[in-house]
């Protein structure tokens, strides 16, 4: 019999807020470490979650199976006898739908970000372009992280600019195509490792930074490819604004006031693509573009 | 607007759902109504920055001609094909003054 129950601080997934209890000691721990870098800075204020209270994650001991989990949402059980991993893997999943269908005050794109020196870099791209792993590897080297699945740009209440990224730091997914050339970043405990993904924590003691609040600079957009010679190549402001506006998730909602903010996007930012066979050579070469000293 | 559309004395009119966005020397041009994004290149903006609802196609026809003499020849036809296109996305009316 368990007859005490952990909780986490409130944690927030751009507009998304949200708090995960356990029942167990161990899960709780290993929970809030991987979700530490989307705690709340305004935890327990009223202004930051308004009136609503955060809903409400459970991971509870299965009495049905042993080292398992049961898992609910706001009450309701979502899966019985998960393990661990799979269970987190799905939380994290569910997070991201969520902040992605509540956070609409925000332009949102498909697309890694990572902040050098206070300047923002956009990294669009379809699942397999390699975005994550770019992301994941920029991030390695020293950049700070904005997201690597969910960028959200703050657009300027006037409607003139600048605009800004926010970070939505969620976990870093890595998948097993990238597990080689990001082996340093094995978790020490493998979620959502029956689907082939990595689960890499972000945040104080992580040695990976989450970046600050910043206005974007660059537009990268990667397309992995093994047969390529890793190369940055300029972009026209028109191919920049149709690859975001491609990758724009919540356009329409936005109106004419989201196709002027990603003109300005394309306008101000310098854009590139960038076809890449070796993710170190890639690194180096968005490194030196964006000279980041780190 | 008929099969004839547009005519000499025709005054197309931008749709007042659209708004554009500037690139390089083309306009992508987003319709909130019908939510659709095209990419009008230089030419093509062109003929849209003369769809003011007073403009007729005739006289857009002789501004572009002076803008383009090398292209003179083919301008009229050039201008009616883009505003029948601009027209069947939705994004080009005709103007008031015609009616």
């Amino acid at each position: 019999m368990h007859d005490r129950v952990y909780c986490t601080p409130t944690l927030r997934a751009l507009s998304y807020f949200f708090v995960v209890l356990c029942d167990g000691e161990v899960v709780h721990t290993h929970v809030s470490a991987l979700l530490s870098s989307l705690i709340d800075a305004h935890d327990g204020g009223a202004d930051a979650v308004g009136e609503q209270a955060p809903h409400c994650y459970t991971l509870k001991t299965s009495t049905e199976r042993p080292a398992t989990v049961d898992v609910g949402r706001d009450g309701e059980p979502v899966g019985s006898g998960l393990e661990l991993g799979v269970a987190v893997a799905w939380l994290v999943w569910d997070v991201n739908r969520l902040a992605a269908e509540l956070s609409g005050e925000h332009l949102l794109f498909h697309a890694g970000g990572v902040e050098a020196s206070g300047v923002g870099i956009l990294v669009p791209g379809a699942s397999g372009s390699g975005k994550s792993t770019l992301t994941a590897g920029l991030v390695r080297a020293g950049l700070g992280y904005l997201s690597d699945e969910l960028v959200a740009l703050e657009l300027d209440a006037a409607g003139s600019g600048p605009d800004r990224l926010v970070p939505y730091p969620k976990p870093i997914t890595v998948k097993s195509g990238s597990f080689g050339v990001l082996a340093d970043l094995t978790p020490a405990f493998l979620d959502g490792e029956d689907d082939g993904e990595w689960l890499v924590p972000v945040g104080d003691d992580t040695g990976r930074r989450v970046g600050d609040p910043c206005q974007p600079g660059f537009v990268i957009v990667p397309r992995y490819d093994p047969s390529a010679e890793t190369a940055l190549v300029p972009l026209t402001d028109t191919e920049a604004f149709f690859t975001l506006a491609l990758h724009a998730v919540n356009l329409l909602s936005h109106g004419p006031a989201g196709s002027e903010a990603i003109g300005r996007l394309a306008a101000h930012c310098a854009s590139f693509s960038l076809a890449f066979s070796d993710l170190d050579a890639a690194c180096k070469l968005v490194l030196g573009l964006v000279g980041a000293g780190v | 607007m008929g099969a004839s559309w547009p005519e000499a004395d025709s005054v197309p009119a931008r749709h007042e759902g659209a708004s554009v966005v500037r690139l390089d020397d083309n306009l992508a041009v987003y319709d909130d109504v019908g939510q659709l994004m095209i990419l009008l290149n230089s030419s093509a903006a062109a003929v849209w920055n003369l769809c003011d609802g007073s403009t007729t196609v005739a006289a857009m026809v002789r501004e572009l001609a002076e803008m383009y003499p090398d292209e003179a020849p083919v301008i009229g036809d050039d201008v009616r094909g883009t505003l029948r296109k601009l027209a069947e996305l939705g994004l080009v009316e005709q103007g008031e003054e015609a009616l």
